[in-house]
């Protein structure tokens, strides 16, 4: 298998994702293909046990648990409370607001795996206060955009569970080693806003909560730390696997909606359609995901291509920032998880037999997804963050207020390549 | 009617999933707890995904939700989205049929040998896949199904039309359905702290 003839399958495969064609459809037809081209129909045969095999593997089934988890607490209007309770804590940083924007989306973000419904959520409750209290609207936007995208990030994350199946990594691993790099991120966040509004000199600050009525929010911010708890804490101590611990994350959110009184048909209609819809979506992709793995495995691509790499002479550091630019300019057109699939099958073995470690490519993978969700013309978060304004400007103050989170990432990326240890060492502990 | 087959297979998926959770969480205290394992939960966390999963495909179909990237789609020429339009949902049927295609193989190889699993249970296969298999062919039903309405539109030239039905949901959308949601969450919780501060 010759390299030239594995980029072209693959620049095939990009302009029919491109071109509007359902994903799950460009990569089937890709692996399909390239099967029957290799080894004649009779390849045909070998597809209906990997079928059958994608759609029994009980890893797997965390996906719709996942989404459901984040559904419950979502449609319930659980995690709308968190806002209120964050304000109060976070408000009278220099930044205001703002800071509550990040800290609010990476809260919601260890519940939900919806970047739409995360911003969306948090959009509506924010975006009213924020220009009431006389906010820049470009770093109101931007830093919605930008916490947004710290949902893949942070654990529970679904686009790590796809990581993990199609790369045959430990899901517990993963979600663990986000822990360390999505906080350090929101950190980052949280202080180039500190920063970036005291040196405007026109920091805002929200007044002071007394102290009783602050303690009294905390209540809001239950919910979600014991659902959070409840699946981290299971796997981190090995109590369960990652499907277990998403059905206690279930039972415990459960609990949590029927707590709130909003146990009724009507919002578990909601839920269960929007889940539906999701993990439908997200199954048929793997489902062609692993065909097309078939063919990648069977024809040796991966090797051939971990051989023209090496041929080529980069180092490992080389090798990264060549793929930063690549997924940079490939986020710009594509989202989230049809970037993932249609490239890791390729970039996971180059890397791996370059020497990087399995769980921490994870992490950088999934940093890469972050930045294309805030990078123009195609970024998820700038046209969600752009609908919800109330007053109609134009979407280029989300771009705009968001650049700086962009350059805050890529920068967070190269802290993450120059110093691995910071997504390897809690995983190491487990 | 479509809402009501929409409701009533989401009901299904979720009671399935809703299920597993409450039989799985047991299992897991159960083992930790008191050493004491109902075995088996996994397996069954993997014929609810086999019917769940299949299920859920229609249901995305129903809602398109099956991605399709739409970055360069609104810029194109009307027959030229409707061409791209059609060819989705062409495609989307190919890949339905072929996969119930793949599913027959499946379901004849398991009655062939009468496979059971490698599992305490030793449950004959052929009862998950069965259930797993009609789910497949519902969906390659609808996605056929779609495909023709497509079809009848192209051919009888109602392009607008076909452009309305079929083309990519596109983000913004996405956000409407969000805020509709958002919405009734506002007025039936009676504002933002669900009326409890």
């Amino acid at each position: 298998m010759s390299p030239v003839i594995v980029i072209a399958a693959f620049v095939v495969m990009l302009a029919m994702m491109l071109a509007g064609i359902p994903i799950a459809v460009a990569m089937a037809v890709v692996g399909i293909v390239g099967g029957i081209s290799a080894y004649g129909v009779p390849f045909l045969d070998s597809i209906a046990p990997v079928v059958w095999g994608v759609q029994n593997d009980n890893l797997l089934t965390s996906i719709p648990l996942f989404v459901l988890l984040g559904e419950l607490l979502l449609r319930s209007g659980i995690a709308d409370r968190m806002y209120l309770a964050l304000s109060a804590w976070l408000g009278r940083l220099p930044g205001g607001l703002l800071h509550t924007n990040i800290g609010s989306c990476a809260l919601f973000a260890a519940t939900s795996g919806s970047s739409v419904a995360t911003a969306a959520t948090v959009g509506t409750v924010a975006l009213p206060s924020l220009i009431a209290r006389g906010y820049p609207m470009r770093h109101s936007l931007g830093s919605l955009a930008a916490g947004g995208t710290l949902g893949i990030l942070i654990p529970p994350s679904v686009n790590m569970i796809v990581y993990g199946s199609l790369t045959n990594n430990s899901i517990g691993q993963l979600f663990v080693a986000g822990i360390v790099p999505g906080l350090l991120l929101t950190g980052c966040f949280m202080l180039w806003i500190w920063v970036s509004s005291v040196a405007s000199g026109k920091a805002i600050r929200e007044e002071r909560v007394p102290l009783a009525q602050r303690m009294r929010t905390l209540r809001y911010l239950v919910p979600p730390l014991v659902v959070f708890g409840a699946v981290m804490g299971s796997l981190y101590f090995g109590v369960a696997t990652t499907t277990e611990s998403a059905a206690l994350g279930v039972i415990a959110a459960l609990f949590f909606v029927w707590r709130a009184g909003r146990l009724e048909w009507g919002v578990l209609r909601t839920c269960f359609i929007s889940t539906a819809r999701v993990s439908g979506m997200i199954l048929l992709i793997i489902t062609a995901a692993f065909i097309l793995n078939l063919t990648i495995s069977l024809t040796g691509v991966a090797e051939a291509m971990t051989k023209w790499v090496a041929g080529l002479g980069l180092s490992t550091t080389g090798l990264l920032l060549a793929l930063v630019v690549f997924y940079l300019i490939l986020g710009m057109f594509m989202d989230v998880l049809s970037m993932q699939v249609a490239t890791i099958p390729i970039t996971y073995p180059i890397a791996v037999a370059m020497g990087v470690d399995p769980i921490w490519f994870g992490i950088f993978i999934v940093l890469m997804c972050e930045l294309g969700m805030i990078t123009p013309p195609v970024g998820m978060n700038l046209f969600v963050v752009h609908g919800i304004r109330p007053d109609k400007g134009d979407i280029s103050d989300a771009m705009w207020g968001a650049l700086p989170y962009v350059l805050i990432m890529l920068g967070f990326t190269m802290l993450l390549i120059a110093a691995p240890s910071i997504a390897t060492w809690l995983p190491g502990r487990m | 009617m479509k809402d009501r087959i929409e409701t009533a297979l989401a009901t299904v998926f979720g009671a399935i999933f809703l299920i597993l959770s409450v039989v799985v969480a047991v299992e897991t205290v159960a083992r930790k707890l008191f050493n004491f394992s109902l075995q088996g939960a996994d397996e069954l966390g993997g014929y609810a995904l086999a019917v769940g999963s299949t299920l859920a495909f229609s249901l995305a179909l129903m809602g398109r939700s099956h991605i399709r990237v739409d970055v360069f789609h609104e810029r194109l020429p009307r027959r030229v989205q409707a061409a791209l339009n059609w060819l989705s949902i062409a495609a989307l049927a190919a890949l339905g049929v072929f996969l119930a295609w793949t599913a027959t193989k499946v379901v004849f190889d398991t009655l062939d040998y009468g496979s059971t699993a490698q599992t305490p249970w030793a449950t004959p296969l052929i009862w998950p896949q069965s259930v797993w298999y009609v789910c497949l062919l519902v969906f390659a039903l609808v996605a056929v199904a779609y495909a023709a309405r497509a079809s009848w539109l192209w051919v009888s030239g109602q392009v607008d039309e076909l452009n309305r039905e079929f083309h990519p949901k596109s983000a913004k959308e996405e956000l409407k359905e969000e805020l509709e949601d958002l919405g009734t969450r506002r007025v039936s919780s009676g504002g933002p702290d669900g009326g409890r501060s």
